[in-house]
């Protein structure tokens, strides 16, 4: 096996001082009367979360529970055309010898956090479920993570990053499972590296295109099939989405810059901004003061700055829009629909273009599945990949049991 | 008339000190190489602006300067559901006795202080032009008017607050002039007061409905017309803003407080969320360090905070197509190339009793700040003896 830098978070003390320092100077709007989530989070929250960071909020605390907890690496991965970058990732190996090697891929404003609920789950051995070796890399950019430092770091290139720590890493063969950016870039791996390599994928983010009157049998069957009351559901979230949530997404895709300006000088700015999807995206999820901060924490601690996340939406923005003619891929795919999720189309949809081997429907959670709902995500995977399961054994001699 | 109520700026020390302490703690990210414009203002501007506002921007000088060359006055004004606003509006009378009264209505993220301009070129008597005697409102929740307090304040309140406070002032009739937000209220005025109160509007954003299918003749029209070279590149221009440009409003139509956290707490947040505009709206405009950093001031001085600010976006509920009905009064139009939103002329004329029209070779989205003698000529030719709106004021021509 390759070796591996070991890597403990160590925020140094001075941008704890800077943090606190910041914090006490924190200026707020006022509110209108009644206005509750309205206009984006309350203000009562805002302040009891700034003075929680402020005063009580201890992040060595959290620090040393996640460097505890997960077991983290560095790695310099070559990227074309953009230079070695420092990629860090957590890595838990299964005791299952042959278990599946397993990509786990975050998105935004998600982190390799996303993984602490899962990484025991999917890496414990049992005769009645397959085990997996688990990786969950911080995206270029985030976390801990080097960022790009030029533009046209695109999707071929999170593809690429991610693909290539698999294979340093002595997994030439492997599965994946991913939300959000996760989805659209386990995506792209499946569709580039996908039967040599990626053997299979699984999201909680499946995201389908319609189908349009260029193909005209499937646009009929869209016009007639009356929608299930959870398709009806699914498609008004979606609607929400667009309509209502969408606004971080037009100008993190047109002008990041701008917003990295405020993100990088204003822990408060930050923090309305992420936290508000925190709570609006997760299915009533109860967090924890401390438990949003660590979140938000990450990205203001993040090596590359808080600035330099969301450089993903403008620099894929382009790429994004050309979703309905990517290429999909062939290799099987797994989907969990979660009730809350932001994009919730038909299931058709997904089946018309993908080689979807397995769905679940779920009756709770949202966008952050695997922080959310750690046991029914893993579960999902696990049905996958079982024996008996559409996707058993296919990556060769590593069949997840014993 | 009515007696008014004085006003100077005199913003806190404390509000002063609080800013400079924030700016002594400025952080950055870092950049893309060659990024340039690209994704927003330029690391090497942001941090030069930011310089400059903590060590040697000197705001009480500016404040000065405003008190002295604006003469400006607060007023509370009642809006139907919502009590009393206190308004904060510059009013200076032309010596021309029956100058045409107007109203100025500024946008986002404009403020009262782009009528520093054109003021003494509108109020000028001269026997060869219209003088007109000048009311300009910081609109509520904006410059030093106070902010509504709950939901549902939208274009029909901010044009009530703008019409109560002419009539007021003794304006039983008169005429405008607004672009960006002003544009979208003063339009509302004419729809809602012309005739009686409202006699003529002249905007320099002029927006028209887009011909769709449902009107066939006019599609029609829209598909086969040959355009002009102005008007391929007006609607280009639009293109732009439409893919392009549109994030800020996105935002503040649907989470304005999420992103009003940032700009209250942040000065560089803020700076960075204006001067973008400032500079991608306009047509290679020269700003000054100072002239930036006093507009944005005024924002994060305001009185109720650059949060309020954003709130109107919210209440239009991101419907910009909706722009209401028809005004029939009077209408003028300054075609400036780079306005956000540049749409063929014959579009406006369609939904609009256009009366004078004026197509430019330069010039941006803040008019009134990059072209003010270009923008009070228009004025003045519109409002002119022989001129499509002369004397639609009755009584008051603005010749002596």
């Amino acid at each position: 096996m390759p070796s591996e830098t070991p890597f403990q978070i160590n925020i140094p003390d001075k941008k704890l001082s800077i943090l606190r320092a910041k914090l006490e100077l924190a200026t707020f709007p006022d509110e209108l009367q009644d206005i509750g989530w309205r206009h984006g989070p309350p203000l009562a929250d805002m302040k009891r979360l700034v003075e929680r960071w402020k005063n009580g909020y201890d992040w060595r605390k959290y620090e040393k529970e996640l460097n505890q907890e997960l077991p983290m690496f560095t790695r310099d991965i070559d990227v074309d055309g953009f230079g070695a970058l420092n990629i860090h990732y957590v890595h838990k190996k299964s005791e299952t010898v042959d278990a599946i090697p397993l990509l786990f891929c975050h998105g935004w404003p998600g982190s390799f956090i996303e993984i602490r609920g899962m990484l025991s789950l999917l890496t414990a051995s049992s005769p009645k479920h397959p085990s997996f070796h688990v990786v969950a890399l911080s995206l270029p950019g985030f976390g801990f993570s080097e960022g790009a430092h030029k533009p046209g770091f695109g999707l071929d290139q999170y593809a690429e990053v991610t693909h290539k720590l698999m294979i340093a890493l002595g997994y030439n063969e492997y599965v994946t499972e991913g939300g959000d950016w996760g989805f659209l870039i386990t995506r792209r791996m499946a569709a580039k590296y996908g039967g040599k390599h990626v053997k299979a994928w699984h999201t909680n983010f499946p995201m389908a295109d319609p189908p349009t009157w260029k193909s005209p049998l499937s646009f009929l069957s869209y016009l007639l099939t009356p929608y299930s009351a959870e398709e009806k559901a699914g498609l008004e979230r979606t609607a929400w989405y667009r309509n209502k949530s969408s606004g971080y997404f037009v100008e993190q895709s047109t002008f990041p810059q701008t917003l990295a300006y405020g993100f990088t000088d204003s822990p408060v700015a930050l923090l309305g901004w992420f936290y508000e999807k925190l709570v609006i995206w997760t299915d009533d999820y109860k967090w924890t003061d401390d438990e949003a901060l660590t979140w938000i924490s990450i990205y203001w601690f993040s090596r590359a700055g808080p600035g330099a996340a969301h450089r993903i939406y403008s620099e894929v923005a382009g790429d994004f829009y050309n979703l309905g003619r990517t290429s999909y891929p062939t290799v099987p795919m797994g989907a969990s629909y979660f009730p809350q999720e932001l994009l919730l189309l038909p299931s058709a949809w997904l089946r018309r273009l993908n080689n979807v081997v397995i769905e679940s429907h779920h009756k709770s959670g949202g966008h952050f599945a695997a922080y959310e709902r750690p046991e029914e995500l893993t579960e999902d995977v696990r049905k996958m990949f079982a024996k008996g399961g559409p996707a058993f054994g296919v990556v060769p001699g590593k069949s997840g049991y014993a | 008339m009515s007696s008014e109520t004085p006003f100077q700026i005199d913003v806190p020390d404390e509000k002063l000190t609080t800013l400079r302490a924030k700016l002594e703690l400025a952080s950055f990210p870092n950049e893309l190489e060659d990024a340039g414009w690209k994704y927003g203002a330029p690391l090497a501007d942001m941090k030069r602006l930011t310089e400059r506002w903590k060590n040697g921007y000197d705001w009480r000088k500016y404040e000065k300067e405003i008190n002295e060359q604006l003469p400006m006055f607060t007023r509370d004004i009642d809006v139907d559901g919502f009590g009393a606003l206190n308004i904060h509006y510059v009013h200076k009378k032309s010596e021309t006795v029956d100058a045409i009264p107007l109203l100025f209505c500024h946008g986002w993220p404009g403020s009262f202080l782009e009528v520093g301009k054109i003021l003494p070129l509108l109020t000028a008597s001269a026997p060869g032009h219209p003088s007109f005697h000048v009311v300009a409102l910081s609109l509520p929740g904006f410059g030093f008017s106070e902010a509504p307090h709950k939901q549902g304040f939208a274009i029909d309140q901010y044009a009530e607050v703008a019409h109560k406070l002419m009539v007021a002032l003794g304006y039983n009739e008169y005429v405008t002039q607004g672009g960006d937000w002003g544009g979208f209220i003063t339009r509302r005025m004419a729809s809602v007061y012309g005739g009686r109160h409202h006699k003529a509007w002249h905007t320099n954003f002029p927006i028209a409905k887009t011909p769709s299918w449902r009107s066939p003749l006019s599609f029609l029209s829209f598909l086969l017309t040959p355009w002009s070279i102005e008007e391929k590149a007006g609607i280009e221009r639009t293109s732009w803003f439409h893919n392009k440009g549109r994030g800020y409003f996105s935002q503040q139509s649907t989470q304005p407080q999420t992103l009003g956290y940032g700009l209250t707490d942040s000065p560089v947040g803020l700076l960075a969320w204006i001067y973008e505009k400032l500079v991608l709206w306009t047509d290679n405009y020269n700003w000054s360090d100072d002239e930036v950093l006093t507009w944005i001031s005024l924002y994060w001085f305001s009185r109720d905070g650059p949060a309020a600010s954003l709130r109107i976006y919210f209440e239009l509920r991101g419907d910009c197509e909706d722009i209401g009905q028809n005004p029939t009064i009077p209408m003028g139009a300054s075609f400036f190339p780079k306005e956000i939103i540049v749409l063929p002329a014959a579009w406006l004329r369609k939904s609009n009793n256009v009366v004078f029209e004026s197509h430019h070779k330069t010039g941006g989205h803040f008019a009134a700040t990059e072209h003010p003698e270009v923008l009070v000529q228009d004025m003045q030719k519109m409002f002119a003896k022989g001129g499509p709106a002369f004397a639609i004021v009755p009584g008051r021509t603005g010749y002596a």
